[in-house]
C-alpha cells in the first residue's frame, strides 16, 4: 500500500537469500541457538529502529536515539540501584519504577524533539542534532562519566541491588523457555516483535498512521485536508523517544549496568534498518516490517561474517556497502516510479 | 551549423518535420504515427485534450523520450536524440510548464546554466554579463539579471527561460502550456515576445488549452486526439467549432447552467473588510446556501488570498466574518473544516492530494474519524465510502486503490473533490476547479459544481477563465488588485462587463 515494490518483496528477498547463502556455508549458522542469538542481538536496533521509522516517514529524522538509550540507560540504572526506591518498592518494584523511568526518560527527550520541530518549525536534523549532544552530556553529568550498575561487595544495600538488576534481567537478558529451544527464547527478541507488530498495525490500520503517511506524502495537502500536522510530528518523535528509552532498559537489564557512553552511533544503525528495510528518506513511504528486515539483514550479515571470523573492520565496509546498495535500490525505485507517473499523466 | 534566415514564409521547406512518430507506453499508445511540420519564423499551435499526446510528443522533440517509430528530422537531416542534450545542441528547446530554473540563482547564472562562457574555468563575467543582458534585452526585460529567480514571477522567469533558449542559438522553441499560470496583461507580454522570437526566424510550437490563444497567436495549427493527429493546417483556415469538433471528436456544449433553486434568504457565509497585508483589503461578500458565487478577476489581484483566509489557511488581519449568522474565525483549516468550510485549492498536486498514496486513502483523508472506532480504521466501510464518492464524481476508471498521482489532471481533481463531498461541507470554496482539465471533463465537473449547488450547498468559485465564470456563477464579486471592483448579477454579465471591472483603470477601454 505505503510500501514500495522493493520493501515489500526486494529486501526480505535479499534477507532470505542471505540466509540460505549462510546456512549452505557457515556450518553452525542454522542451528537454533544461533538463530536466536541473532534475534536477540538484532532486537535493540529493531526497536529503536521502529521508532525512527515513523519519523522518517514523515520526512523527519531523528539523531538523538543514540545519546537517549545513553541517558535513559542511566537514570533506568540509577533508579534500579538507588536506596530509597528500593526500600519503598522492593527490588521488584524498583525494577518496574526503573522501566517506567526509562520509557519515559525517551519519551520526554522526544517530546522536546517533536515539540521544537512542530511549534517553531526548525529543521529536524539540527533539532536533533542538538538533543543528542545535551543528551550525552547529561548522561554523562549524572553519572560523572562512570556506569551505574553493580554494587560493591561492601555496599549495605548489596542484596537489594543485586535482587532489582536481576528482577530486571529477566526480561533484558532472560530466556522465555520453549518446548524444542534449548537456550529458549530471548526475552528482548519477544518485545521487539510484539512492538513490530504493534507499531505495523498502528502504521496501517489507525488514523494517525494514515496521518503519519499523509504528512510525510504532502504536508500542505495533510494541512488543508484538517490533519493535525503538528501534532502528528510531534507523536512520531515521542515515539522515536520511548523506544529508544525501552531500548536502554532492556540493554541494562541485559547487562546489569547503565553506561553514559551507551548507545553511540544507534541512531545510524537504526536510520541503516529503517532505510534497507524500504523507508524513505524524504517521507510518505516505509514500513514497520520493513524496520525488522532492515535489521535483520544487517544483523544477519554480522553474525554471518562472525562466524566466518571475518575481522570486525571488514564487517563494517560490509554493513556499509549493503547501506548503500539499499538506498541506490530506493533511488532506482523512485525513478521507475516517476516513469510509471510521467506515463499516466502525460497530457 | 546551417544559417538562420531573417524572416521565412510558408513556402520554404519545414524547419522540423515528424513522421509517423509513435509512441508505446505498456497499456497505452500515447502516440500513433503522428506527423508534424514546424516552419521557422512562425507559431505552430499544438491543442488536445488531456492525454491527447501533446506532452509525449513534445519530449520525444526535446530528446527526454524516444520514438518506438518514426523519424524526426531538423532541416531534412534525420535526428536521434539519446538525451535532452543534443537536442539543445542542435538548437532546439522545450520550455515546461513546470519551469526549469534554479530558484536559488539569478537570471544570468540561470541563463548559462551548463554552458558557462569561461576562461580556463574561471567564469568570464563580464561576457557573460553582456549576453545575458543582451538577450534579456531583445526580449523587452527590465529586471535585474542577479535577483534570484524565486523572486521573479511566473511571467519573468518564463522570460528567462526565453532567454536562455535565445543565448543557446534556439532554432525551434516549444512552450508547454506557458499560459497557465500567467495573468491577462502577461498573456499579453509573452506573446508579444513570441512574435518577436519568430520575428528572428525561429519556430514556436505552442502549445495551449485556450483556443483563443492559439487564434491570436498561432500560424498553424495541430489537433492530437487519443494520440492521433486529426487535424493540421492553417488556423485561418478553420473556426473554433472545427477545432473543439476535432479535439473532442464530437460538439461541446458550454452552456450556461442556470440554478434550479435560485439562492434565497440569508447569506450561509458574510464577510464583512476583511484584509490582510498587502494581499487584499476591505473585501465585503456573501454566499448563501444553494448560490454559487463566481469571483473573478486576475491573476494576483488577490482571490486566492480572500479565499484561504476563509478557509483558515491564512489569518485576516482585520475584518470579520460570519457563519450561518455566528462569528467565523478559523484558526486553522482544521477549524474550518469543522465548522464546515473546505477550500479545494488551485495547485492540486502541491495543496490537494497526496500523490503518494491511493484514491481511497485521499478521498477519505479529511473525514476519517468517520471510518473509525477508537482510532482503528474500519476498512470496509472505508472503502465503501470511497466508492460511492467516487462514483458521484464519476471517477474515470473508478479504481480506488490507484495512486493518486498516475491520474489525469481532470481525474485528480475529482478525487479532490470526492474528499471534500465526504466531509458534508456546507460551504465549498473552488480555487480554480478546472485548470490543466480538458474540455469535456471541465463540462462534467461544471455539471457537478451546479448539482452541488442545487442541493443546497453554498458554492465560492474562482477563475481566471471567464468563459466559466459566465456559464456557472449566479453573482459574480470582480476583484480588482486587492479589493472588490464590483459586483455583477450572473445571468446578465459579459465577458466585457466582467473585464471592465477586472483592469486596473489605466488598461480599462
Amino acid at each position: 500500500m505505503n510500501a514500495p515494490r522493493s520493501a515489500r518483496f526486494g529486501v526480505p528477498l535479499v534477507l532470505a537469500g542471505l540466509v540460505l547463502v549462510a546456512g549452505v556455508l557457515i556450518p553452525g549458522f542454522m542451528s537454533r541457538a544461533n538463530l536466536t542469538t541473532i534475534l536477540l542481538h538484532v532486537s535493540i536496533n529493531g526497536i529503536i529502529a521502529l521508532g525512527s521509522t515513523f519519523v522518517i516517514i514523515t520526512a523527519g529524522i531523528d539523531l538523538s536515539v543514540g545519546s537517549v538509550v545513553g541517558l535513559a540507560g542511566v537514570l533506568t540504572a540509577a533508579t534500579l540501584t538507588s536506596g530509597e526506591v528500593l526500600r519503598l518498592l522492593g527490588p521488584g518494584g524498583a525494577a518496574l519504577a526503573a522501566g517506567v523511568v526509562g520509557i519515559a526518560a525517551g519519551a520526554a527527550v522526544g517530546l522536546l524533539n517533536g515539540s521544537i520541530v512542530a511549534r517553531l518549525g526548525v529543521a529536524p536534523f539540527i533539532v536533533t542534532l542538538a538533543t543528542m549532544t545535551a543528551a550525552r552530556g547529561a548522561a554523562r553529568l549524572v553519572t560523572g562519566g562512570v556506569p551505574i550498575g553493580f554494587p560493591d561487595p561492601g555496599d549495605p544495600l548489596y542484596a537489594g541491588k543485586v535482587a532489582a538488576l536481576d528482577a530486571l534481567h529477566t526480561v533484558g537478558g532472560g530466556r522465555i523457555p520453549v518446548p524444542g529451544l534449548p537456550t529458549g527464547f530471548p526475552g528482548p527478541a519477544l518485545v521487539m516483535l510484539a512492538l513490530i507488530a504493534l507499531g505495523a498495525f498502528v502504521l496501517t490500520r489507525t488514523r494517525f498512521g494514515r496521518h503519519v503517511y499523509a504528512v510525510g506524502g504532502n504536508e500542505e495537502a495533510s494541512r488543508l485536508s484538517g490533519v493535525a500536522v503538528g501534532r502528528v510530528k510531534l507523536a512520531t518523535y515521542a515515539i522515536s523517544g520511548g523506544c529508544a528509552g525501552l531500548a536502554a532498559v532492556l540493554l541494562v537489564g541485559q547487562l546489569r549496568s547503565g553506561g553514559p557512553d551507551a548507545g553511540m552511533l544507534y541512531e545510524l544503525n537504526a536510520i541503516a534498518a529503517a532505510v534497507i528495510g524500504g523507508t524513505s528518506l524524504f517521507g510518505g513511504i516505509g514500513t514497520a516490517w520493513g524496520a525488522l528486515t532492515g535489521a535483520l539483514l544487517i544483523g544477519v550479515l554480522n553474525n554471518g561474517l562472525d562466524l566466518l571470523g571475518v575481522q570486525s573492520f571488514w564487517q563494517e565496509i560490509a554493513k556499509g556497502v549493503i547501506i548503500l546498495l539499499a538506498v541506490l535500490f530506493d533511488v532506482w525505485m523512485k525513478r521507475a516510479d516517476a516513469r510509471r507517473r510521467a506515463r499516466a499523466g502525460r497530457t | 551549423m546551417t544559417p538562420v534566415p531573417a524572416t521565412s514564409g510558408p513556402t520554404e521547406a519545414p524547419l522540423l518535420v515528424l513522421r509517423g512518430v509513435t509512441k508505446r507506453f505498456p497499456g497505452v499508445v500515447a502516440l500513433d504515427d503522428v506527423d508534424l511540420a514546424v516552419r521557422a519564423g512562425r507559431v505552430h499551435g499544438l491543442v488536445g485534450e488531456n492525454g491527447a499526446g501533446k506532452s509525449t510528443l513534445l519530449k520525444i522533440v526535446a530528446g527526454a523520450d524516444r520514438p518506438d517509430a518514426g523519424t524526426v528530422q531538423l532541416d531534412g537531416r534525420a535526428m536521434s536524440f539519446a538525451a535532452p542534450r543534443e537536442a539543445l545542441a542542435v538548437g532546439i528547446t522545450v520550455i515546461y510548464q513546470e519551469l526549469s530554473l534554479v530558484p536559488q540563482l539569478g537570471a544570468e547564472a540561470n541563463i548559462f546554466l551548463g554552458m558557462e562562457p569561461a576562461r580556463h574555468g574561471i567564469l568570464d563575467r563580464a561576457t557573460s554579463s553582456a549576453r545575458a543582458r543582451a538577450a534579456l534585452d531583445t526580449l523587452g526585460a527590465d529586471f535585474d539579471p542577479q535577483t534570484p529567480t524565486g523572486e521573479l514571477s511566473v511571467a519573468e522567469q518564463q522570460l528567462v527561460e526565453l532567454a536562455r533558449a535565445l543565448a543557446r542559438d534556439a532554432r525551434l522553441i516549444a512552450l508547454d502550456e506557458p499560459t497557465a499560470a500567467l495573468s491577462h496583461l502577461e498573456t499579453e507580454r509573452l506573446f508579444d515576445q513570441v512574435r518577436r522570437l519568430c520575428a528572428r526566424g525561429i519556430a514556436v510550437v505552442f502549445v495551449s488549452h485556450r483556443l483563443e490563444e492559439i487564434r491570436r497567436l498561432a500560424d498553424d495549427i495541430t489537433v492530437l486526439r487519443d494520440g492521433r493527429r486529426v487535424f493540421s493546417g492553417a488556423v485561418a483556415d478553420v473556426d473554433d467549432a472545427g477545432i473543439i469538433r476535432h479535439m473532442v471528436g464530437r460538439d461541446v456544449e458550454y452552456a450556461r447552467l442556470p440554478s434550479a433553486a435560485p439562492g434565497a434568504g440569508e447569506p450561509l457565509l458574510d464577510v464583512r473588510a476583511l484584509a490582510r497585508g498587502r494581499a487584499f483589503a476591505d473585501v465585503s461578500l456573501s454566499v448563501r446556501p444553494g448560490e454559487i458565487v463566481g469571483l473573478a478577476g486576475l491573476v494576483g489581484a488577490g482571490r486566492t488570498e480572500v479565499a484561504r483566509c476563509i478557509a483558515g489557511a491564512d489569518r485576516p488581519d482585520a475584518g470579520g466574518m460570519t457563519l450561518a449568522g455566528s462569528p467565523f474565525h478559523p484558526a486553522s483549516p482544521r477549524d474550518a473544516i469543522a465548522r464546515g468550510v473546505v477550500y479545494l485549492p488551485e495547485d492540486r498536486k502541491t495543496q490537494g492530494l497526496v500523490l503518494g498514496m491511493s484514491v481511497r486513502e485521499n478521498v477519505t483523508l479529511a473525514a476519517l474519524e468517520r471510518f473509525s472506532r477508537f482510532g482503528v480504521i474500519q476498512s470496509k466501510s472505508e472503502g465503501e465510502a470511497a466508492s460511492r464518492q467516487t462514483g458521484v464524481v464519476e471517477l474515470r476508471p473508478p479504481d480506488i486503490e490507484r495512486e493518486a498521482g498516475t491520474l489525469s489532471g481532470g481525474n485528480q481533481q475529482k478525487v479532490v473533490l470526492a474528499k471534500w463531498l465526504l466531509t458534508d461541507a456546507a460551504l465549498l470554496i473552488f480555487d480554480e476547479p478546472t485548470r490543466g482539465v480538458d474540455v469535456a471533463t471541465k463540462v462534467e465537473l461544471h455539471r457537478l459544481i451546479r448539482s452541488l449547488a442545487d442541493a443546497g450547498k453554498a458554492i465560492l468559485v474562482i477563475s481566471s477563465e471567464l468563459p466559466e465564470i459566465l456559464a456557472l456563477a449566479d453573482r459574480i464579486v470582480v476583484m480588482r488588485e486587492g479589493r472588490v471592483a464590483g459586483e455583477l448579477a450572473g445571468s446578465g454579465a459579459t465577458a466585457e462587463r466582467v473585464l471592465a471591472l477586472a483592469l486596473p483603470a489605466s488598461h480599462a477601454a
